[in-house]
């Protein structure tokens, strides 16, 4: 079931092995066969944590099972909201009901056609909240759910131009009904995706087998093998030896070694890199001391250090379509002295020592990114310790918003909607983490679901981009690259900024 | 017979009582350190779970009950064979450790016959001249391999065999031995081969001191005198009568390998008990932590009297 790339190395193999005593009957000379020639292996560093696709926020967990799960809308690389299985939808006059079609002859992997009640299911369970799940606040706005065979009419309290971006992700995915009755979602895994899912071995590997029936057509590699790599040090050893064809890697340290043998496409993520400072909390309520720390940090810097310059400075939104100027923020390019005024302004002229917490494990840029911080912020006189937590310890305290100051890797939306309603609206789910928010901003957030022109829609998020940053709420620091590294046998994956790896729908292995 | 019986009824107090102590250490410090099972697998949508969810979800993982309530349905889930259940895989603890457990345990093993091995034969050469040219090279090695950290040896393998050669079959889905004997033993060579070099050091440092300890005994320079062969002498009297500290040595390395070889699991990708300890901790799954560390412990303790048993073997005069 495998091969190995050179005859030297297995004769290296066999001697070491046999002078240490290893065995005297190892078996190297495995032939492969034409099937696990067609299996695209994949490395990835972390495992899946659960098979609920919309409780999940894992991931790895987000990435493979969205490729088993399809939603009624899927986003394209260059992030346009496109048919998935709704073949298409019409809004009444004033964005408050979207009438879905279903696509005809679409069958769930047990065989099971897939009709708009299994949609209507799907989003009644993603309502209910019982089920915990990840996206239910993207549905705050929908009064009834009603299905026929093919149609889907969803009605919404308010105009609600945002939803149709809100239905992408495997945290949006159609279930089928009859397993949602059953009580079998989280133990049987039956999607409408490019792949079906085969098996799970925990801390091993996951195995996805191709989807025949696939609506957007079948893959035409056999099936993906992700196997568990913890190291991404150990992944690109792997892609280098030809073990595997395919990874994603985080650590731009690592991508930096990627070597011409190998194929990298490198994307800018969606997610950002901020320090999140707490406004609620002494002595970040004083707006004066957080323009202090904004004006101290140059963002280039951090990329430059802390990134070894892999990332791009960033403003609070991060999507093509709206992306956020930093012209217009106070302090682009850094200003120790300015940060000193502001500093002096709060009441500080001495300087002023703060906390910030720090989350330890896969968050590998955490601690470079605090370093950089530091020695910047040590500038202008502010003291910064910092507090190095695990992810489960550091979890917790910043749901409670249970911290002063702390650098957090946040994920991105396709739609500013969606990506910040539930922390800076004051009843956004996320407020306590937010700590910050304003009459102003709630007024503009509602705006911003409200209007359905693009052009409008970009100038109202252009002001609540102007409130965050005038206002120091958080201090945006870069947007990272995500690396996508695979063989030069593997061809057609087009890397997508949500971190998506559907488009492994369409990879040819040579 | 009366001190025998008492010696047993004391060893079997002693392991008791010390894997009590330990199942109690994991269970508090579990429970004192913050973040829960439910934080951690929500993450930042732990917020958005209503109270009757939480409630739901404390009592699914089993944390709504007293402390004492939990320690005692983890304890007599466990002493019946039932560890627990892993909540994020949904798969049951016994058949997590049926899995990891050989690969910790294999990895152990071949990691000690190496270590052990090379450790031994270093130790004697160094003590066959005391202070000389052998010592020397004995003594560097020796040193050279207690500082050099595994992960850096580690490394420094894959970086030459991937990189260089194209041969990495840690890159494989790992294989265990009754599937693949021949990727098994190729998955397994580099780690056993990077802690079977930290083994070697203290083995080595041992078996020297040990060697150099008993060619002093008048029994040695009796024999000497008496002209029996010196090679004879070497390896049959100073060799036998040596060997006590090195397998003391050899069992403490062995059971520090167990739960110890986290790092070097992680960078060769092999699904042992260290990963699965590891995982534990990070998703807060208390079940998978107390019920897998205790199991180390239990290899650990029976590992001991295995040593206490090759000791009265090896020296008649313990018996």
């Amino acid at each position: 079931m495998f091969t190995l790339s050179k005859k030297g190395p297995k004769a290296l193999a066999v001697a070491i092995a046999a002078a240490l005593g290893l065995s005297g009957a190892i078996s190297l000379g495995v032939t492969s066969s034409a099937s696990a020639a067609q299996t695209l292996n994949i490395g990835i560093s972390a495992d899946m944590d659960k098979l609920d696709p919309h409780t999940s926020t894992n991931f790895a967990t987000v990435r493979i099972l969205g490729l088993v799960y399809s939603e009624l809308v899927e986003s394209t690389p260059d992030l346009k909201i496109v048919p998935g299985l709704a073949k298409s939808w019409y809004w009444n006059s004033d964005s408050t009901q979207l009438d879905m079609y279903m696509r005809p002859g679409v069958k769930f992997q047990d065989g099971t056609p897939f009709t708009a009640a299994d949609a209507k299911a799907s989003l009644d369970r993603i309502l209910l909240p019982a089920t915990g799940a990840a996206s239910r606040g993207n549905l705050s706005l929908v009064t009834s759910i009603t299905a026929n065979r093919t149609q889907l009419t969803i009605k919404f309290s308010a105009p609600n131009a945002p939803f149709l971006a809100a239905l992408d992700g495997v945290n949006m995915a159609m279930l089928s009904k009859k397993d949602i009755d059953a009580g079998l979602i989280g133990k049987k895994v039956n999607g409408t995706g490019p792949y079906k899912f085969t098996s799970w071995s925990p801390g091993t590997s996951v195995k996805l087998a191709t989807n025949a029936d696939y609506f957007k057509g079948a893959p035409s590699v056999a099936g993906l093998n992700f196997q568990i790599i913890p190291a991404e040090s150990s992944i690109l050893s792997a892609l280098n030896a030809g073990t595997i064809d395919f990874s994603y890697i985080g650590n731009p340290a690592v991508a930096k070694q990627v070597g011409s043998n190998l194929v990298m496409q490198k994307t800018s993520s969606l997610s950002y890199h901020v320090l999140q400072l707490n406004a609620r909390k002494a002595p970040f309520d004083n707006v004066n001391v957080r323009l202090a720390i904004a004006c101290a940090i140059d963002r280039q810097a951090v990329v430059d250090s802390a990134a070894l310059g892999e990332g791009a400075p960033t403003g609070p939104l991060t999507m093509p379509a709206y992306r956020s100027s930093l012209k217009a923020r106070p302090c682009a390019t850094g200003d120790v002295a300015q940060a000193k005024k502001y500093l002096a302004a709060g009441g500080y002229p001495n300087g002023i020592t703060i906390d910030v917490m720090t989350e330890g494990g896969e968050y590998a840029l955490a601690t470079p990114i605090a370093l950089s911080v530091q020695s910047q912020l040590a500038k202008a006189g502010i003291k910064m310790n910092i507090q190095a937590l695990d992810a489960a310890t550091y979890i917790p305290k910043w749901l409670a918003g249970d911290f002063g100051a702390a650098v957090a890797n946040n994920g991105g939306k396709v739609d500013p909607d969606t990506m910040y309603t539930r922390y800076f609206t004051s009843t956004g789910n996320l407020n306590k983490v937010a700590g910050y928010s304003s009459a102003t901003l709630d007024a503009l957030f509602l705006k911003g679901k409200s209007t359905g022109n693009v052009t409008r829609r970009a100038a109202v998020y252009t002001s609540i981009t102007k409130e965050l940053e005038t206002q120091a709420v958080w201090v945006w620091l870069f947007t990272p690259y995500d690396y996508y590294v695979s063989s030069k046998s593997l061809s057609g994956f087009t890397p997508n900024p949500n971190g998506s790896l559907l488009e492994l729908r369409n990879v040819k292995l040579s | 017979m009366s001190i025998l019986r008492n010696r047993i009824t004391t060893k079997i107090l002693t392991v008791a009582s010390t894997l009590f102590g330990i199942s109690v250490f994991v269970f508090v410090v579990l429970r004192v350190v913050p973040g829960d099972t439910i934080s951690s697998s929500f993450g930042i949508e732990t917020s958005a779970l209503t109270p009757e969810k939480i409630a739901s979800l404390k009592a699914y993982f089993g944390i709504d009950k007293s402390l004492v309530g939990q320690y005692w349905t983890w304890l007599s889930g466990f002493v019946s064979g039932n560890f627990g259940l892993s909540y994020h895989t949904g798969v049951p603890v016994t058949s997590l450790t049926l899995h990891s457990f050989p690969v910790t345990l294999e990895l152990a093993l071949l990691a000690t016959i190496i270590g052990v091995t090379v450790g031994t034969l270093l130790g004697f050469y160094s003590a066959s001249q005391p202070g000389g040219r052998r010592d020397f090279v004995g003594q560097i090695f020796g040193l050279m391999a207690l500082s050099l950290p595994s992960f850096v040896l580690s490394t420094a393998i894959i970086a030459v065999s991937a990189n260089k050669l194209h041969y990495f079959p840690n890159g494989f889905e790992y294989a265990p031995p009754w599937v693949n004997i021949g990727l098994n033993l190729q998955q397994m060579m580099y780690p056993a081969i990077v802690l079977g070099i930290a083994v070697a050091a203290p083995v080595m440092r041992t078996a020297r001191s040990s060697f150099i300890e008993v060619q002093d005994k008048d029994f040695i320079r009796t024999a000497i005198g008496k002209g029996v062969n010196p090679r004879r002498v070497r390896f049959v009297h100073v060799l036998r009568n040596a060997l006590n500290p090195i397998v003391t040595m050899t069992g403490i390395q062995f059971g520090y390998l167990l739960g110890g070889a986290v790092i070097v699991e992680q960078i060769f990708a092999l699904p042992g008990m260290g990963r699965q300890i590891l995982d534990g901790i990070t998703k807060r799954e208390y079940a998978t932590v107390q019920s897998t560390v205790l199991i180390v412990a239990i290899t650990f303790v029976l590992i001991n009297l295995l040593t206490d048993f090759i000791y009265q073997k090896v020296d008649p005069r313990i018996r």
